[in-house]
Order: C-alpha cells, then sequence, then structure tokens
C-alpha cells in the first residue's frame, strides 16, 4: 500500500506562499458561495456587503484598520516566542494583564497630559503582559514545563482578577453599583488618524518592522531561531537556551500586553472582562497562518480583520451567526491549506519498515527546542 | 522542517478537524438554529431571516427596528425573550425588524453593527438588549441624532435620542418565591447567582421574601457563578447547592443547566427569562419571565410618528414587561390563590415588595415597618435580606 506524506518544496518563496493565501481565500469564497446558496442568501449581495463593510471609503477601511491592530499586535507576540519554536497560548491573559496595569496606572496619574499619561500606560501595558509571562518562562526555561499550558491557564487567572476588580476596588462608586470600573481618563484616549483608526494602528506597525528586522537581519533573530530549529547546534556555538527562551517569552508577552494597553486606550472606555475579545487567541491563527514571521503578520492580520468586519456586517443581511462564523472560518482555513500546499507537495510513497509515513525525512520533534 | 511549520501542520490537523465539526453542526443549525431541545412553540430562526432578503428597501415611513443580541435568539432565555418581543413588536406595528445576534459586548463589535444597521438598513431605532454597550451607545446617540438609540438594563439617557428600559423583575420573583416556599420541604432553597450587581441581589432578596411569605423557616443559600450563560458551570453550582441540601433551585442566569441538574436530583426548580418548562418538566415550578414585545412597539410606533421622548424606563407588572409563568400543576391551590391575591397587590400598586419591615442578614432593620424602599434605593442594593445565607460581595 502506498502512503502520502508531506514533503518540503524544492524552492519556496515567500512570494508564493503569500500567492497559496489569496488562492485560498478564493477557493474558500467559492465554497462558502455553495453554503450561501443552500441557506437561501444571494452570495453576490452577501460577498458584495462583506467587501464594501471592509474596504469602501475610509470609514470602512478604518474599521478593518481597527481590528487588524490589536489581531497584529496578538499575532507579533505569537510569532515571537514562535520563531523559536515556544507557543504563547496566552496573549488573550496578557492582554487583560496589560489593560489592568494600564488602568492602574491611570487612576494613579489621571492628572497627567494626554501625551505622557498614553505613553506610560503603554509602559504599563507592556509591564503587565510581562509579569504574567514571567512564571511561564521560567518554568520553560529552567524545568522545561510546557509554556502551552502554563500560558493558557493564567488566561483564565487574569479574566478572573478583572472581575474580582470589577466587583471588588475598583467598582466606580458613580454606576449605581453596577459592577464596571471607572473610565479611563479623557485625555488617555489614543489619538484618531482618519476615521475610526487611530495611532494603534502606527504602533502595531512600528513593532512589526522593528521585530521583522530584529527576527531575520539580526545576529541576536538568528540564534533566536537557531536555537529553536537545532538546538543542539545552538549550544555548541555557545547560545545559552534559557537566556534565549527568557528573552522570547517575555517579548512575546510584552508585546500582548502592550496590546491590551493600545485597546484600553485605542477602542474601550474602560476595562473590563471582555477587553481581550478572543484576539489574542486570533493572533495564534494569524501567527500560524504568517508562517511566525513577523512581516507576515501584518498582512494576515490585516485580512482577518477584514474577514471580522465583513462577518459581522453580513449578518445585518439576515445572514445566521452560524452561517457568518462558517463563512469565516472556511476563509481562514482555506488560506491556512493552500499555504501549507504552496510550500509541501504529497508524495506517495511505499512503506518502509518500521517508519510511519510523515515523519521520515524529520527530525525527532522532541529533540527541538528541549 | 523547523519547528514553526510543524506545528502549523499540527495545528492544521486540528482546524481540519474543527471545521468538519463546525460545519457538521452548522448545516443542522442551518434549518433551525434553535437548538434541538428548544420549546416547540419556538419558531425557526432563519424563518425572519429569509422574509427579509427580498423585501424591496424600506419606503421612508416606515420604520426600521435594529436589534443587537449578546446571546443567541435559540438560548431559551435572556435573547430569546428579547426576540420573542422583536417578532412581537413587527407583527403589532408592521415595521421591518432586523437582529443580529452573538454580539460580543466591545466597542468595535457593537460600532460596527450598529453603523451597518444605520447605514446599510437604514434604521431608525436601535435596541442594545446588554449592559455591556451601554458606553457605546451614547457615543453613537451623540454622532447620530436622527436615529433612537434604546438600551436595556442601563443607567445612561440624553435628552434626545438616547433612552434606557427594564423591568420590575423583582416583582414577579417575590411571587415564583412565594410557590418555592411552599414547595421546599428540607426549607433550604439553592439560588444559582449571576453577578453581585444590584439587579441580582434585587432578585435574590425579593424571592427570599416571597419564600418566608409561604415558609417563615426558609434559608435561600447563594452560590456566585460569575457568568451570565454558562450551562457546565451553573450546572455544578446548581448540583452544589442540592447536594449541600437544597430541595429546590432558582437562578438568574440564561441557560437551562441548572434545572437539568434539579430534575437529575429529583429536585424542583424555579427558572427565569422565560417558561423553560419544556427542559425539566418534572422539577418546573413557575419563572418570573420578560415581555418585551408591548414595549417595543410602543416605543417602534413613537419613533414612526416622531413623538419619542427618552426615558429610563423601569415598568412593572402593571405595565405586563415583567409576569409569572404559568405554575406547575401540583402548586397546592390554596398557596396559588394567595399569588395572585398578591399579584393583584403589586399590580393595583397597593403594596410593593419592599415594603418594611425587612431586616437585612445582620438583623438590622433596613426598611422599617410600614415604609416602602424607593427606586434609588432599589436600584443600588448591595445587601441580603435575612434568610439569605452567602456573602452579597464575594470579592
Amino acid at each position: 500500500m502506498r502512503r502520502p506524506a508531506l514533503v518540503r518544496r524544492d524552492r519556496v518563496v515567500p512570494a508564493t506562499q503569500a500567492l497559496g493565501f489569496f488562492v485560498g481565500i478564493v477557493v474558500a469564497l467559492l465554497l462558502g458561495a455553495v453554503l450561501l446558496i443552500v441557506s437561501d442568501h444571494s452570495p453576490a449581495e452577501v460577498y458584495e456587503r462583506m467587501f464594501d463593510s471592509a474596504f469602501r471609503g475610509t470609514d470602512s477601511l478604518s474599521r478593518t484598520l481597527g481590528r487588524a491592530t490589536p489581531l497584529a499586535l496578538a499575532g507579533l507576540s505569537v510569532a515571537v516566542a514562535g520563531s523559536m519554536g515556544l507557543w504563547n497560548i496566552g496573549a488573550e491573559g496578557q492582554m487583560m494583564a496589560g489593560a489592568i496595569v494600564a488602568t492602574g496606572v491611570a487612576m494613579m496619574a489621571d492628572g497627567l497630559s494626554g501625551p505622557l499619561l498614553i505613553a506610560l500606560m503603554m509602559v504599563a501595558g507592556v509591564a503587565g503582559g510581562m509579569v504574567l509571562m514571567v512564571g511561564p518562562a521560567l518554568a520553560r526555561s529552567h524545568l522545561g514545563v510546557s509554556e502551552i499550558i502554563t500560558t493558557l491557564m493564567l488566561v483564565y487567572v487574569a479574566i478572573r482578577v478583572v472581575e474580582w476588580l470589577e466587583t471588588g476596588p475598583w467598582k466606580d462608586p458613580e454606576s449605581f453599583g453596577f459592577a464596571v470600573i471607572e473610565p479611563v481618563p479623557e485625555q488617555a484616549a489614543l489619538p484618531g488618524l482618519f476615521g475610526r483608526a487611530n495611532i494603534g494602528m502606527l504602533i502595531a506597525l512600528g513593532l512589526l518592522i522593528v521585530f521583522s528586522v530584529a527576527v531575520s537581519r539580526t545576529a541576536w533573530g538568528y540564534e533566536l531561531r537557531l536555537a529553536g530549529s537545532s538546538p543542539d547546534t545552538a549550544r555548541y556555538a555557545g547560545v545559552s537556551l534559557r537566556r534565549k527562551i527568557l528573552a522570547a517569552l517575555l517579548l512575546s508577552g510584552g508585546i500582548a500586553g502592550l496590546a491590551g494597553a493600545v485597546q484600553l486606550t485605542g477602542s474601550a472606555t474602560r476595562l473590563e472582562s471582555g477587553l481581550s475579545n478572543g484576539y489574542g487567541f486570533a493572533g495564534i491563527i494569524v501567527a500560524a497562518l504568517a508562517l511566525m514571521r513577523p512581516s507576515g503578520v501584518a498582512v494576515v492580520a490585516f485580512v482577518f480583520g477584514a474577514v471580522q468586519v465583513g462577518g459581522q456586517s453580513i449578518q445585518t443581511l439576515g445572514v445566521s451567526s452560524a452561517i457568518s462564523d462558517i463563512l469565516q472560518a472556511m476563509i481562514l482555513f482555506g488560506a491556512l491549506v493552500a499555504v501549507v500546499f504552496f510550500s509541501y507537495r504529497v508524495r506517495w510513497s511505499a512503506p518502509s519498515v518500521g517508519l510511519p509515513a510523515g515523519v521520515r525525512e524529520e527530525p525527532d520533534p522532541s529533540a527541538e527546542a528541549a | 522542517m523547523n519547528t514553526a511549520q510543524k506545528f502549523l501542520l499540527k495545528l492544521l490537523v486540528v482546524l481540519t478537524a474543527a471545521t468538519l465539526v463546525a460545519a457538521g453542526c452548522g448545516n443542522d443549525d442551518d434549518d433551525d438554529a434553535a437548538p434541538a431541545s428548544a420549546p416547540a412553540t419556538e419558531a425557526p430562526t432563519q424563518e425572519p431571516a429569509a422574509t427579509q432578503a427580498p423585501a424591496p428597501a424600506p419606503m421612508d415611513d416606515e420604520v426600521v427596528a435594529a436589534f443587537v443580541f449578546v446571546g443567541p435568539v435559540g438560548d431559551a432565555g435572556w435573547t430569546w425573550a428579547h426576540d420573542q418581543g422583536r417578532r412581537y413588536a413587527e407583527a403589532e406595528t408592521g415595521a421591518t425588524t432586523l437582529f443580529v445576534e452573538n454580539v460580543p459586548e466591545v466597542a468595535e463589535d457593537f460600532r460596527a453593527v450598529a453603523l451597518d444597521f444605520i447605514e446599510n438598513e437604514g434604521a431608525d431605532v436601535i435596541f442594545g438588549t446588554s449592559f455591556g454597550y451601554m458606553d457605546t451607545m451614547e457615543e453613537l446617540a451623540s454622532e447620530h441624532p436622527d436615529v433612537v438609540f434604546e438600551h436595556a438594563s442601563g443607567f445612561k439617557m440624553n435628552d434626545t435620542n438616547f433612552g434606557n428600559y427594564f423591568g420590575r423583575m423583582y416583582q414577579p420573583r417575590y411571587l415564583s418565591g412565594m410557590a418555592a416556599g411552599a414547595m421546599t420541604e428540607a426549607d433550604q432553597i439553592g439560588y444559582v447567582a449571576a453577578f453581585p450587581i444590584p439587579e441580582v441581589l434585587r432578585g435574590i432578596n425579593a424571592f427570599t421574601l416571597g419564600a418566608q411569605r409561604t415558609n417563615p423557616d426558609v434559608e435561600v443559600h447563594v452560590n456566585w457563578t460569575f457568568t451570565w450563560f454558562d450551562p457546565a458551570l451553573e450546572g455544578d453550582a446548581a448540583t452544589a447547592l442540592l447536594e449541600a441540601g437544597a430541595d429546590v433551585i432558582a437562578m438568574h442566569q440564561d441557560s437551562t443547566a441548572p434545572g437539568l441538574a434539579a430534575q437529575e436530583a429529583g429536585a424542583r426548580w424555579v427558572s427565569y427569562n422565560s417558561d423553560m418548562s419544556p427542559f425539566a418538566p418534572e422539577a418546573f415550578i413557575t419563572a418570573p419571565v420578560w415581555n418585551w414585545g408591548p414595549y417595543y412597539a410602543r416605543i417602534i410606533e413613537a419613533v414612526g410618528d416622531g413623538s419619542y421622548v427618552p426615558d429610563a424606563y423601569w415598568g412593572g407588572m402593571d405595565d405586563g414587561i415583567v409576569t409569572l409563568a404559568e405554575p406547575a400543576a401540583d402548586v397546592p391551590v390554596e398557596v396559588i390563590e394567595e399569588v395572585l391575591q398578591v399579584w393583584e397587590q403589586i399590580e393595583s400598586g397597593d403594596w410593593d415588595v419592599f415594603t418594611g419591615e425587612i431586616r437585612g442578614q445582620d438583623g438590622n432593620v433596613v426598611v422599617a415597618a410600614g415604609e416602602t424602599m424607593d427606586d434609588g434605593a432599589m436600584l443600588s442594593m448591595d445587601f441580603f435580606v435575612e434568610g439569605v445565607v452567602g456573602d452579597a460581595a464575594p470579592s
């Protein structure tokens, strides 16, 4: 019996993968049209609305960019850890931690002028995200505890802390007993650019450029990637794996924390338990679709943001939220599949003795990032 | 193959499985978005959507009313009740009604949906049915003075186009407490409580006072879940209360899980939001329920004829926005008669629930004999009455 195995294509250039990304989306849209016809909607009308609401006019574009901003920051957070083979599943919680500390700073320093207060809150956001990451990072670097589990578990801790603050120490005395935290000071709102877009977008873009260069063009980034892909080589070359793990994870946490501070000052009016809104988890998909490359994160986050805006908008046409969710999932899934098949091909071969198909030509996964 | 790509492949496998599962469920939902176990009276959710799509663009003189829901219309609870109200209002006024479900309480989500309603569908009035929409609705109301914004359960409003509305749910809760007090044999009632906010505390207190009326020895044990809709957690909370000795369960969340837990344990259940008796018919006693339809019809008509004026509406049983579901057949007749008597007193305004003498958990008098708590005090309630076992500020 012949078995399939995924084999990396000989020549893979980023342009091909980008092409694959868009081909996947088109295929998904065609399949989605079938779904829409079956559920009694006009695909042309639905897709036109999707496109208009995401791209037509500055207001629509700013809406898409407004969603792309937290997605890009969360995606970058996951990608920075991912570039050395680590998985930060808890960006959602680190966003919350960042927003908590930023809110605390705003409460203590609400007399400051806007730019100064915003800068302080951003720093506080980074610090908050890092604080939540200290435990998982140390456990990973010194004890080998999987960061996947620890970062994920801390998400729920962070959300519970917000709920505790909402109902307890930070409850707004002017909210008639409702469990809400007082709004952030008005001068802390991020300055707008156009439509609903604000400078949070520029912060995200700047960081993406910085990390894009740092990861692929500097010795630090090379060591990071080397430590992830072949830890033994890295160790032999004198790279401290522990320090690299700590650096990658803490940076990852800090970026997610910053995403929380940007959401707090750019989009929300106050800290609340729904603030992170799933962006942290969506960041995992963004980073995976971008193949853990910061440059790819920008493109994927923008498309992802547009899909979310469009997917929500078609519900006002009468498309149910279930159909809309399936459509959004199909688009992202299509893109993911296409990116993989533009990078790998399937080879059918007879099974060799003792080795299941698929693991051939691959190093032992447990040896990596140990 | 580097590590990142290998993980990507793993993720792909997981996503494939997830998508297949999601697609499988989705196809079922397509025909009938309500859960399979929803009450038989519930029409398929797709029906309004299907009738909307081919309809011609609304004429200028016809009101378009848009609803933004926080949960699924098939939840049988909070959102389901609002959607019933929407259907009623549409039939009553002839207005076009639209809705979007599962909209998170996040500024950009609400804003995006509202702007779509306004710009693409020509919405004249937007109803937001969750507390967390409040700040965004306030902003939108000032940006769009031609559109009316109506917010359920909040406390903000303006003078021209932004009002809020809610109901005196504590009134039917008191009545449901009377029935529950009569049905408990252990004199122990478990209350699966949502969040420690005035609305929930008021409900627990009203329920307890009602239960004490028919059963002076009764104790109401509170278990906080800090959720509005989390069936697993809410079911567990009910089970914990049942294991601790309660034989009647009351609740404030939108799921039916506490009722299923009660039925499994052979105990009884007071549901909330809607008549949830089909979900646990053996456990069901009665339920304080919402009836939003008449209010929605009234607002839509006022928007249509230009007479709309924002208000902080807090209607009671006299206005029909809150009421009591039909009690189970085994609730004793004399209890039902007493319930109906009190119902009449409340409806006529002769008497209200928080009329003294009422003592707090610590034994101090909170409302003196003969006095009735005013709305301000009720809306900021932060204590438990005597007879409630639990912490009113659990953080």
